[in-house]
């Protein structure tokens, strides 16, 4: 680390490279914090979590009982024992509250005035956050899965919508209109997600085990579909073919950078397929459990090198490297399954959330620090500490050894 | 998870490895090169009994045997590269969506040939091979193709299915598969079962590896238990936990 810091201040090597080694040191060396906790606020289970990318500061989760809370993840209590508490909630007695389970939650991507969120009870709520009042209410006629807002669109403002109908809505957010539609899936699509990269195109995953990517400008239909033997009719049985998955699709994710997508199925395999030619780049993650009838919300981490895939497994969140498929640790922690995890890439940090309705931070282990820098530390907090510590302190010994 | 020692990613590596420093219980040999894996696999294919079938059946290794050694994604791409060269060749068994075999080329062709002796439809499949198994690298076949491309004629089409070389995969198309597999398959899944069943019966669902390659198979257990052990673990029907004394084999319920 001191090799790193030296070679960043003489300019003999990249910044980037030490905030790589840096972050990737970070992510390997995640641990459940006992200081670190998140408010418990759902009763039940959480379905969707989402950090807003602007000051990575507020957190959303929405849970199956309808109620959508706010965290503040900062601390600035000067204490290491922190709770992340729950700013505002939508609860069980707002008047607008959603009347079934919440299946997705979304930052608007420009400022946290404004938040989206989508249920079983066929609408899609956007919401005021000063306020915590619906703006604007969408409906549709079947259950929502799962919706997505582009995160770098300037040009437009849609929001994609799977629902249990096959066609693709796209609703705007600038004229209230929902028109646009995309057909092509022939069963409930259960994930969306936009380009990173680009703001037109769109990636749809459905039960009908195909993953098609979209450019919404282009009338026809789909760009390409995913097949996960690159064209080759021979490998796979016959009703197989053309397919991402040999099951439904139920989770997507595209990389920070936007070249690479990530897709899990209930085939119990993720693969990973270049996202500019609908290639499936063949690396192996193994068996990869999946259970899940709706949406996964998985992440990948971002500034890392290598990059890691965090996925819900179960009742454990399985950690991938992204390019190798190696399988690098498994974070243990919740009493029942994962439902989803979101990736905090400024402070690498993972909160996860599933059904037994806790949201669990995984924070890096600090680098232990040497005795005399600890024990120096140790009399200072003694010094300005609160009567708790005073019953610890010892007042026979001296200080000075 | 519970480490004592926490994961250090690469770059944070700056002593060397002591060399000769011994390792207990974790195996270490990953990162290898092409060689390598061909050597493994002519490795497991000693493991396959030949007594056992007369003969008539070429060594047959599964493609996620290799998994349980090597890297899964290194492994995926070096066998798409020795069957592009034309050295190996995969088949769909059947009995699984994903399990794949391999055999060699040249021991297919031979046993293949062995098997047609003073049958009719030799030319036939002798056609076969050179045409379409020394070219194509699929692992099945449309009635288009087969028409179109390698101008093979309804009857003779009718033969190879006969001789074992081609297996029904639905109306107009067709598996390449090897002649004779069937007690190859089921002597597998029989002895699969019951390599599996040994894990499961053990106290706590889990025993170590070197342990159960010294147990003595019943008699539904045909093959070298090792050939199972690495079935398997490779196709991730029990879990390998590396510990101190050795590795441990965990029953996976799913």
């Amino acid at each position: 680390m001191l090799g790193f810091l030296t070679a960043r201040r003489a300019g003999l090597d990249d910044p980037l490279r030490l905030r790589r080694a840096e972050s990737t040191r970070r992510v390997l060396n995640l641990k459940l914090n006992p200081d670190r906790d998140v408010d418990r606020i759902h009763g039940n289970g959480i379905n969707s979590i989402d950090i807003e990318t602007i000051e990575g500061r507020y957190m959303l989760s929405g849970g199956a009982d309808g109620v959508i809370v706010i965290y503040d993840l900062e601390n600035y209590s000067g204490k290491p024992q922190y709770t992340c508490k729950a700013v505002c909630t939508v609860g069980r007695s707002n008047r607008h509250v959603h009347k079934f389970s919440v299946e997705t939650v979304l930052w608007y991507p420009y400022d946290t005035g404004m938040f989206v969120s989508s249920s079983f009870d066929k609408t899609m709520k956007v919401w005021d956050t000063e306020t915590l009042k619906p703006a604007e209410v969408f409906e549709f006629e079947s259950n929502i899965y799962n919706h997505h807002l582009s995160p770098i669109a300037r040009k437009h403002s849609l929001i994609a919508v799977g629902t249990k109908n096959p066609k693709i809505q796209l609703c705007d957010l600038k004229s209230g209109s929902k028109i646009h539609v995309l057909q092509g899936h022939k069963a409930e699509v259960l994930s969306v997600r936009w380009s990173p990269r680009y703001e037109h195109i769109l990636a749809t995953a459905s039960a009908d085990s195909k993953v098609k990517v979209w450019d919404v400008r282009r009338a026809s239909g789909s760009l390409f579909s995913l097949d996960q033997d690159n064209g080759d009719k021979s490998k796979s049985s016959s009703e197989a073919v053309n397919t991402a998955h040999n099951g439904r699709v139920n989770g997507l994710s595209f990389t920070s950078d936007g070249l690479f997508l990530l897709t899990t199925g209930t085939d119990d395999r993720m693969r990973l397929w270049n996202s500019a030619t609908g290639e499936n780049t063949l690396v192996n993650y193994g068996k990869v459990c999946n259970e899940s009838r709706k949406g996964l919300q998985f992440t990948v981490s971002q500034g890392c090198s290598p990059e890691f895939v965090f996925v819900p497994c179960g009742s454990s969140v399985a950690v991938y490297v992204l390019h190798t498929g190696e399988l690098v640790t498994m974070l243990r922690g919740h009493y029942n399954n994962v439902d989803c995890c979101k990736f905090h890439p400024d402070h690498q940090e993972l909160y996860s959330g599933g059904k037994d309705g806790n949201i669990l931070a995984w924070v890096p282990v600090l680098r232990a620090s040497d005795m005399e820098e600890e024990s120096d530390q140790k009399n200072k907090g003694a010094a300005d500490s609160s009567a708790g510590n005073r019953a610890l302190q010892d007042a026979w010994s001296s200080d000075e050894d | 998870m519970n480490r004592k020692r926490a994961l250090v990613s690469d770059t944070f590596k700056v002593k060397k490895r002591k060399t000769g420093s011994e390792k207990f219980g974790v195996v270490d040999d990953h990162g290898d090169g092409q060689g390598d894996i061909k050597s493994t696999i002519m490795d497991l294919m000693t493991l396959f009994p030949r007594k056992l079938f007369n003969d008539a059946v070429p060594q047959i290794v599964l493609k996620h045997q290799l998994y349980s050694i090597h890297d899964k994604t290194m492994v995926d791409k070096e066998v798409n590269k020795l069957r592009e060269s034309g050295s190996l060749l995969m088949f769909q068994l059947g009995f699984d969506a994903e399990a794949f075999g391999l055999v060699f080329a040249s021991d297919y062709k031979a046993k293949v040939l062995a098997g047609e002796e003073g049958k009719a439809t030799r030319a036939t499949v002798e056609k076969f091979l050179e045409k379409v198994v020394s070219k194509c690298t699929d692992l099945s076949f449309s009635k288009d193709k087969m028409l179109r491309e390698f101008l093979f004629t309804d009857s003779e089409i009718t033969q190879l299915v006969k001789s074992g070389v081609l297996t029904v995969r639905d109306a107009g198309s067709w598996w390449l598969s090897i002649p004779n597999t069937g007690k190859f398959i089921k002597y597998f899944i029989q002895g699969r079962k019951a390599v599996l069943g040994m894990v499961k019966k053990s106290k706590y669902g889990e025993v170590l590896k070197d342990d159960l390659e010294q147990r003595r198979t019943t008699s539904h257990v045909k093959f070298h238990i090792k050939y199972h052990i690495n079935d398997i673990v490779g196709a991730e029907l029990v879990e390998s936990v590396p510990t101190t004394s050795g590795t441990l084999l965990r029953y996976v319920d799913s």
